[in-house]
């Protein structure tokens, strides 16, 4: 039994013993290990005789890599620690910012937005004033605050989300209703008649005259006078009245008895314009009626369909998320499955690769880039007479004349000739360099 | 743990219960199913912890040639062991089959066989056994790496042996004819002869007289055993490759003909791998086969990223050698390098010692310098009639410095090699 190549059984102790010079030590390599040779393979023996020592080497039992399930279950989580600390921090990250009191409230004229365009000012004074102010977060939240008791329904839908029959029915069951600067299409299905006449002229000049309230709606006398541009409708009681193509209507108009009341200036709420002229009595008055204000602002979750397009979403049977769950639960064991190595990467010590003639390549690089022609012809000139001196054998020391003299010797062509297309001419370009350099190989070629 | 692939197909089963019963609850359950069949199967395999492993490997194969490793696999557990058992090998190595299932019953064990055909010289190392023990269900397994070094030497492949027979029959139709330039009649025994008149009296062998009752002299001949020290540079430029094989490997082929030819021929042969450093050494003197231990202290030689100091092998060669001996250099002709590595400490090699210098010649420079067909061929071609004129010039420099050259392709270097030692041999200035 030998202990050259023996692996050993270590707890983890690297135990590889290299006989002779593996490590580059000057230590005369040893007589190989004999082994068994009975049963070694004689190789190439056949011809000479000559036979390298085959042997083999049987190491030592080794069982288990000297741990346990839970010393391997420990190192693995001390392994995953930094990775485990990372998906914390990023969990938490997310929940910060999936927590709802960050959400930042951004929309115009939102009683939440304290930019100048929305509207936490007038909600804030409000609710200073005893004014319980509720944000439904949908239309059948918006019902179920109607019902509750005395409220005032302020219906913001500038994108237009509600139907007509909903702005009804949500009027329907409002005390009193605010809407502000609603559709044409959204006044259709109300009880009371009002109309849309159409955007004021827009001024260009902030000293365009405030509107007077000039109706005897008590919330715009005691406004008296506006500041805001928006729409104008007609109705019952016009205020702040306008004349657009030849029609008569009003900023703010209100039914006759007073329960519904569009404000065709909405932005007069907005924290920016509040102060001017104004805007603040005319909205805590026209808001803050009741002891209730919803406040409501429509989302796309409250778009009723109206049977023409139908969500493709509701045409699947009920398991396919539950199967799309499970389908990812699938997929995430088949890539632990696939994923697990069988044991660790065997590393490979790569030798260095150098091309010989690497050198050379590079040399014909420079003289091409450097564009040396006559250098390069002078290099094969050289080259040829070298050649033809050791064919001819001509001393090597002998000069390129003496060399020429014995090749027209042997050869066919005369002195003059071989001096003249070898020696004396040198040439200037690429291609006179490509054609030259054919021709005093060919010449070379010539000799015998 | 693993999982395995039956357990994905189960969990895929699970489909049919998702679709028939929609709703979370049969989602839970299935994944306790699987979690408790997986755990089931965990705690029924049998533990590779206590798997017993014993490798047997050749100590050595040439490049070229198959050898196998063998893996004894001996289950201590009392439950039968299905395993699925990977060998780490190096890719080099060439294992044609390092990923093996085995059954083996309780208390038994099974042998494992891994076919490796190594693809380069040098030292192949396992270092690992990985151990997969699948349960009985087939759903799960627990893996354990085994820590198993094994270290397979692969030999050079020695091609120019096929040349030694006629070499060797050469070297054997010189015997005899040999020019002995010593004069004098030698230091080396050779036998003893009845005294004739005329006979040197010092060299009368008295005990033998008294034996004989006749006087018998001593005679003498000339050392017949010369020294060759082959010298193989594995410096920087050793690693350059010629027809895709690195110069070393030229060498490493040059210098074992020539070892075993000068052998043969009755010299002492020492063999040194050297370049700032010596990284091997082989003296004929030693015990054992030549061959083999030359083959085992170049198995593991690799060429070393830095130059050559030439100033050391002067006295590298005097330690291999006190006597006059032939010098083999086994290095490069790249000018620059020669320059100023080897030509400095030539003379202080060929004062003492026969010296050659043995080179690889790379074919590609002479393919180069043939081809004239386009401008950028034109530019190589006088690039390598550069190389070319440059190496002449460093050939006939270490000629003059007294020493032989021999310049081949890498298919030519041994046997021009060994010509040169017969020719110097047959010369009789060894």
């Amino acid at each position: 039994m030998t202990s050259g190549a023996t692996p050993r059984a270590a707890h983890g102790a690297q135990a590889t013993e290299l006989p002779s010079a593996a490590g580059g030590t000057s230590a005369r390599p040893r007589t190989l290990p004999g082994g068994k040779t009975a049963g070694s393979a004689v190789t190439g023996s056949e011809v000479t005789g000559i036979e390298v020592p085959g042997g083999e080497a049987t190491g030592r039992e080794v069982m288990g890599d000297g741990g346990s399930v839970l010393t391997t279950a420990r190192s693995r989580l001390r392994r995953a620690l930094p990775l485990i600390a990372g998906a914390v921090v990023l969990a938490v990250i997310l929940l910060i910012n999936l927590l709802p009191g960050s959400e930042k409230d951004d929309r115009p004229l939102s009683p939440g937005n304290p930019a100048p365009e929305g509207a936490r000012a007038v909600a804030q004074v409000l609710a200073a004033q005893g004014v319980d102010v509720v944000r439904p977060a949908s239309y059948d939240g918006a019902m179920e605050s109607l019902r509750t008791g005395t409220a005032t329904l302020f219906l913001n839908d500038a994108l237009g989300y509600l139907s007509a029959g909903q702005v009804a029915d949500l009027t329907a069951s409002a005390d009193r209703t605010v809407l502000a600067a609603p559709g044409a299409r959204k006044l259709t299905a109300l009880d009371e008649d009002f109309t849309l006449l159409g955007p004021l002229p827009f001024d260009l000049g902030d000293d365009s005259p405030d509107l007077a309230a000039d109706c005897p709606d008590a919330a715009a006398t005691a406004a008296g006078t506006v500041s805001a541009t928006g729409t104008a409708y007609s109705g019952g009681i016009e205020c702040f009245p306008t004349t657009i193509d030849g029609g008569t209507g009003g900023l703010y108009v209100t039914s006759v008895d007073g329960s519904v009341a569009i404000l065709g200036a909405p932005s007069i709420l907005s924290n920016g314009s509040i102060p001017d002229e104004g805007n603040a009595a005319l909205a805590l008055r026209a808001l803050g009626s009741s002891p209730t204000l919803v406040w409501f602002e429509p989302t796309g979750a409250d778009v009723v369909s109206s049977g023409e397009g139908v969500n493709p979403f509701t045409l699947l049977p009920d398991w396919v998320d539950y199967l799309l769950v499970w389908l990812l639960a699938c997929s995430v064991l088949a890539m632990v499955w696939r994923g697990r190595r069988l044991g660790p990467l065997a590393a490979e010590p790569l030798p260095v690769v150098v091309r010989a003639a690497e050198t050379a390549e590079g040399r014909a690089r420079l003289y091409q880039d450097s564009r040396s022609v006559a250098h390069a012809a002078a290099t094969l000139r050289a080259a040829t007479l070298t050649r033809m001196a050791r064919r001819l054998r001509v001393d090597r020391s002998a000069s390129p004349g003496e060399v020429l003299e014995a090749a027209a010797r042997h050869g066919e062509r005369p002195r003059a000739e071989l001096e003249q297309r070898l020696l004396h001419y040198t040439p200037t370009t690429n291609r006179e360099l490509v054609l030259w350099a054919q021709e005093i190989l060919d010449l070379e070629k010539e000799i015998p | 743990m693993v999982i395995t692939g039956r357990l994905v197909l189960l969990a895929l089963l699970g489909v049919i219960p998702v679709v028939l019963y929609p709703g979370a609850t049969s989602i839970l359950l299935w994944a306790g199913i699987l979690a408790a069949l997986a755990g089931l199967d965990l705690a029924l395999a049998a533990s590779p912890r206590r798997v017993g492993l014993v490798r047997t490997l050749p100590d050595s194969v040439r490049l070229g040639e198959q050898c196998r490793s063998t893996l004894v696999l001996r289950n201590d557990t009392a439950r039968r062991l299905r395993v699925t058992v990977r060998e780490a090998w190096q890719p080099s190595a060439g294992a044609a089959d390092p990923e093996q299932s085995v059954r083996v019953p309780p208390g038994e064990a099974r042998r494992l066989t891994v076919t490796l055909l190594p693809a380069r010289r040098g030292i192949l190392r396992v270092e690992t056994v990985a151990l997969r023990s699948t349960g009985p269900l087939g759903v799960a397994a627990r893996q354990v790496t085994v820590p198993a070094p094994g270290v397979l030497r692969v030999l050079p492949p020695f091609h120019s042996k096929r040349h030694l027979p006629s070499k060797l029959r050469r070297l054997r139709e010189l015997d005899g004819q040999s020019a002995v330039q010593i004069r004098g009649a030698g230091t080396e025994f050779d036998s003893l002869r009845d005294y004739v008149r005329g006979d040197d009296v010092r060299s009368i062998d008295w005990r033998g007289t008294a034996r004989r009752r006749d006087t018998v002299v001593r005679t003498w001949r000339p050392e017949r055993d010369r020294r060759v020290v082959v010298v193989l540079d594995t410096s920087r430029t050793s690693a350059a490759r010629i027809l895709d094989e690195p110069r070393l490997d030229t060498g490493i082929e040059a210098a074992l003909l020539l070892s075993v030819l000068a052998e043969r021929g009755g010299d002492k042969v020492h063999f040194l791998a050297f370049d700032r450093r010596l990284r091997a050494r082989v003296d004929s003197t030693a015990k054992g086969n030549l061959l083999g231990s030359l083959v085992s202290a170049m198995a593991p030689l690799e060429p070393e990223l830095i130059e050559a100091d030439w100033s050391r092998v002067p006295a590298q060669v005097r330690a291999a050698s006190a006597h006059r001996s032939l010098v083999v250099l086994l290095t490069s002709l790249d000018s620059g390098a020669v320059e100023e590595g080897l030509l400095p400490a030539l003379p202080g090699l060929t004062q003492r010692h026969v010296v050659v210098v043995a080179s690889v010649r790379d074919p590609r420079l002479e393919e180069m310098s043939a081809d004239r067909s386009t401008a950028a061929a034109t530019f190589r071609a006088a690039a390598a009639e550069r190389a070319l004129l440059d190496r002449a010039a460093v050939a006939h420099q270490i000629r003059l410095l007294g020493a032989e050259v021999v310049d081949a392709v890498p298919a030519d270097l041994p046997p021009q090699l060994a010509d040169a030692y017969i020719r110097l041999k047959a010369a009789g200035r060894l």
